[in-house]
């Protein structure tokens, strides 16, 4: 008895000599920033980080949604920014606060879905294209290659109806998000056809499959293409020529957060020039960092030179309705 | 010469079951990065032992885990006990639903409550959240092991022992409890299992400070950065197949 | 109150606060209108029930109730006799039901991780086979319908075998040696002696395989390489991808009603009732 209640007593003694820094909370996806910003941050600033990681916008969204999830800072993809702002999620940015909104790419100082940059910050962003084996496939050029039957039963698509339908109405020189239900029926007949072709409908996991030679051809993020062939893998990649989208992460501060000075210090923190390399450098992703990404090799595929740049379109978000089409579309290509 | 056979398929069946982790253990001293052999080297295991996130999630999976299945023991327990002599048919029925219900709609309606409930009390998502998922859903297995070891157990012995004098706490702590208390122990273990290597329910309902290791683990995976992934996987069979060589030698003693 | 509602108090308030009320949530939704991202609006609608009554996740259910079956049927023939064995093991019976339950202590992903290894073009067992000259060109053991089953049968072979075992351990092994002693084969006193009388217990791990199987999703996923659309999918897909909340409870809630059904019509069968 007497113990239980000395340890007890000195449980509680130890929690009063808890920390008392501010701490904010910072969610972020998964390997995105290096380790050393947020210990550095933290030693500048003389506060405590909790950082968590997610893999997908559902599951940032469905913590966001709920008010009082305790995150303070996200990183939603651009396409998310109007909707989140729309349903009172995200709290209007300080600009006063950031003094080094300068350092931005100048594609992205006032970007098509946020021109004010009033809800978030872009952070890193990344395309979609076509990963192939280089020692097996010559380089593809457009997205038909990967309704090539010649590699039957070697190809892969990414298993996220936007990115898939997407890849089917470019095939047939239609927009990217397209919302017109004939165009969208003509792309769901291009993916039923492909099914017989297809290996599997794959994210990231696939690329194992690429490197030891399963896989020939897939659609692919130009970030995990990047990472597998900075490890030593005979990968190539290539943004096709009707067209490919591209997606931008931003920082964002939550409505619900009760740090919002705090949080504007890490959003500047990061767009320092050093700290963005560094985290770019980590990440193995593309900077939206202008200041940064002279500091950094210059890699085709995570940085697309001007003409292929120029192909690519950055998706909005689409209104509920089409969302739904696309959706219901999906299950019956699956289930076909 | 059925003994042997069946010994034989016995085997076999193990072999199935076991398969996987061999595969995982022989990767998780693979010196590449993909599964593709390129040698042996032990950088994985270094890797996970420095990793401070794998160290959080495992300290908070096993904190959670010991939590919600001690609870859910009791409580299940509690309920088994009460259900064995007359049955209580809304709530049995209740645990069997929950039995039924698929993960992602456990998770999602418990969230939903919680957001539901945080209006009011200005509370956040945490560690006890999955503590009070992981016991919802443990309790209807705990119940099922308990129940079934109940129907064996003689009634009169608790009757004898009430004859005699003691009240219905005193008849089931001292009299039944110590009979089915391998039962009891077993389903405490299941809900052990069950919460350890929850993934769904754990990551809609974790807060802030309460990633477990499942959700490490899942996340490093659908990263493709696997091996490091089958060091942890090959770290927790040691463990665990330790503890279980222990629990025999203890329980032979 | 009396003391038997004490014991049985704390469960009916948990279950009453985390699983009947969140559950009653859920319902409602079911019967609300999808919010723009993720989370409900009014009006109060049917359009989510009317929406399952379509062919297309018709077909989904159809196509979930067969692999699930299928999966079942297999789990039950094979893990009959592993059951039969571990029961009559003697001494060893708990160290034999520790080694089937091993595998749950890693986690789940990562085992089906393996397995897309052991089946896929250039792992495993294609390595293997060519190296042996039994096959020249890889056999597609991936991503179709028999990688599916196969997920399913390892997932969920120990749901079947602790109940089962637990069964068969408790059969007087009176009978089989009666049976023995009146002249009957081997084969014959399982088919007629041991097998009737375990058959409670071979319900019930079926029903616990079952269920499970009809709401399962990350395997088929894995596994069967998205090609396909089971009820565990289209449920998690609304959920999280499509965010159409409304219409994911609506089908979450006939996948239970399905499982609620097994589930009464065993119960009302005695024997069983006994075993869960």
């Amino acid at each position: 008895m007497k113990r239980r209640a000395f340890l007890l007593a000195a449980g509680a003694a130890a929690s009063c000599a808890r920390d008392r820094r501010p701490r904010l909370n910072v969610f972020n996806w998964s390997s995105y920033i290096d380790p050393a910003t947020i210990d550095r941050f933290e030693q500048d600033f003389g506060v405590r980080v909790r950082y968590g990681t997610y893999e997908s916008n559902e599951e940032m969204l469905a913590k966001a949604i709920t008010g009082n999830s305790g995150w303070d800072v996200v990183f939603p993809t651009h396409s998310r920014l109007d909707p989140m702002a729309r349903n009172g999620l995200l709290a209007p940015l300080d600009h006063r606060r950031l003094p080094s909104l300068g350092n931005l790419d100048r594609r992205f100082q006032a970007p098509a879905w946020d021109r004010e940059l009033r809800w978030g910050i872009p952070y890193m962003w990344n395309g979609t294209g076509i990963a192939y084996n280089r020692a097996q496939v010559a380089a593809p050029r457009t997205w038909s290659a990967l309704w090539d039957p010649k590699l039957k039963g070697r190809i892969t698509m990414l298993d996220d109806p936007e990115d898939m339908i997407g890849a089917c109405l470019l095939k047939l020189g239609y927009p990217f998000s397209s919302t017109d239900e004939r165009e969208l029926q003509a792309a769901k007949a291009e993916a039923v056809r492909q099914k017989a072709l297809l290996r599997a409908y794959l994210n990231a996991e696939v690329r194992d499959q690429l490197v030891a030679g399963d896989v020939l051809a897939a659609q692919m993020w130009s970030t995990t293409t990047a990472q597998a062939i900075h490890a030593g893998a005979n990968l190539g990649f290539v943004y096709p020529e009707d067209g490919y989208p591209l997606y931008c992460d931003c920082a964002c501060v939550l409505r619900e957060s009760t740090r919002y000075e705090l949080a504007h210090e890490f959003l500047d923190y990061l767009l320092r020039p050093g700290v963005a390399a560094a985290n770019a450098r980590v990440a193995d992703t593309a900077t939206a960092n202008g200041a940064a990404q002279k500091m950094l090799p210059n890699d085709p595929i995570l940085y697309p030179p001007e003409e292929i740049y120029a192909r690519g379109v950055w998706p909005p978000s689409l209104p509920s309705a089409a969302q739904r089409y696309r959706d219901r579309l999906w299950t019956e290509i699956k289930a076909a | 010469m059925k003994k042997r056979a069946l010994g034989i398929y016995a085997a076999l069946a193990l072999a199935f079951l076991h398969l996987p982790l061999a595969v995982l253990v022989v990767f998780s001293f693979n010196s590449g990065r993909f599964t593709v052999w390129e040698g042996i080297s032990l950088r994985w295991y270094s890797a996970a032992l420095n990793d401070p996130q794998l160290a959080e999630g495992l300290l908070n999976s096993v904190i959670i885990a010991i939590v919600a299945s001690v609870l859910a023991t009791v409580i299940g327990t509690m309920a088994a006990y009460g259900m064995w002599k007359r049955s209580a048919r809304v709530l049995e029925g209740g645990m069997l639903l929950s039995l039924v219900t698929p993960e992602i709609v456990t998770g999602v309606s418990l969230l939903a409550l919680f957001q539901w409930v945080f209006r009011f009390l200005h509370l956040h998502l945490g560690m006890y959240t999955v503590i009070i998922a992981h016991v919802a859903f443990s309790i209807a297995y705990v119940m099922i092991v308990v129940s079934a070891r109940l129907r064996g157990v003689d009634r009169s012995l608790e009757e004898a022992a009430m004859d005699l004098g003691a009240n219905q706490w005193c008849a089931f702590f001292r009299v039944t409890l110590p009979g089915i208390l391998p039962a009891v122990i077993a389903a405490a273990l299941l809900a052990l299992v069950v919460s350890f290597d929850d993934y769904v329910i754990t990551s809609l309902v974790a807060g802030v400070d309460s990633e477990t290791l499942p959700m490490v683990i899942y996340a490093m995976a659908r990263r493709g950065v696997s091996p490091m992934v089958n060091a942890v996987s090959a770290l927790i069979l040691v463990l665990f197949g330790a503890l279980i060589v222990l629990a025999e030698r203890m329980r032979e003693q | 109150m009396n003391p038997r509602s004490w014991f049985l108090l704390p469960a009916r308030v948990w279950m009453a606060l985390f699983f009947a009320a969140p559950l009653a949530i859920v319902c409602a939704y079911s019967f609300l209108t999808r919010g723009d991202y993720g989370g409900v609006e009014y009006p109060w609608t049917f359009e989510s029930y009317t929406r399952l009554a379509d062919p297309l996740y018709l077909a989904i259910l159809w196509r979930s109730l067969w692999i699930a079956g299928l999966s079942t049927a297999i789990c039950v023939a094979l893990g009959f006799p592993l059951a039969l064995f571990v029961s009559r093991a003697g001494k060893r019976k708990n160290l034999y039901l520790q080694l089937v339950l091993l595998p749950f202590w890693t986690s789940f992903l990562v085992r089906t991780y393996a397995w897309l290894f052991i089946l896929r073009d250039t792992g495993l067992i294609n390595t293997v086979l060519s190296a042996l000259h039994i096959i020249h060109s890889p056999l597609p053991l991936l991503y179709n319908d028999g990688a599916v089953l196969l997920g399913l049968v390892y997932s969920f072979l120990p749901f079947f075998v602790l109940p089962m075992y637990a069964t068969l351990e408790r059969l007087d092994p009176a009978l089989a040696e009666a049976a023995a002693d009146l002249g009957a084969p081997p084969w014959r006193t399982l088919w007629r002696v041991v097998i009737p009388v375990s058959k409670p217990g071979i319900i019930a791990g079926a029903v616990l395989v079952f269920i499970p199987c009809l709401g399962a999703y990350l395997t088929p996923d894995l596994l069967g390489g998205g090609k396909s659309v089971m009820l565990g999918n289209l449920v998690q897909n609304q959920f999280t991808t499509a965010r159409d909340w409304p219409f994911g409870a609506a089908a979450s809630l006939v996948l239970m009603l399905a499982g609620a059904i097994l589930l009464v019509l065993l119960t009302t069968r005695r024997e069983t009732k006994r075993l869960l």
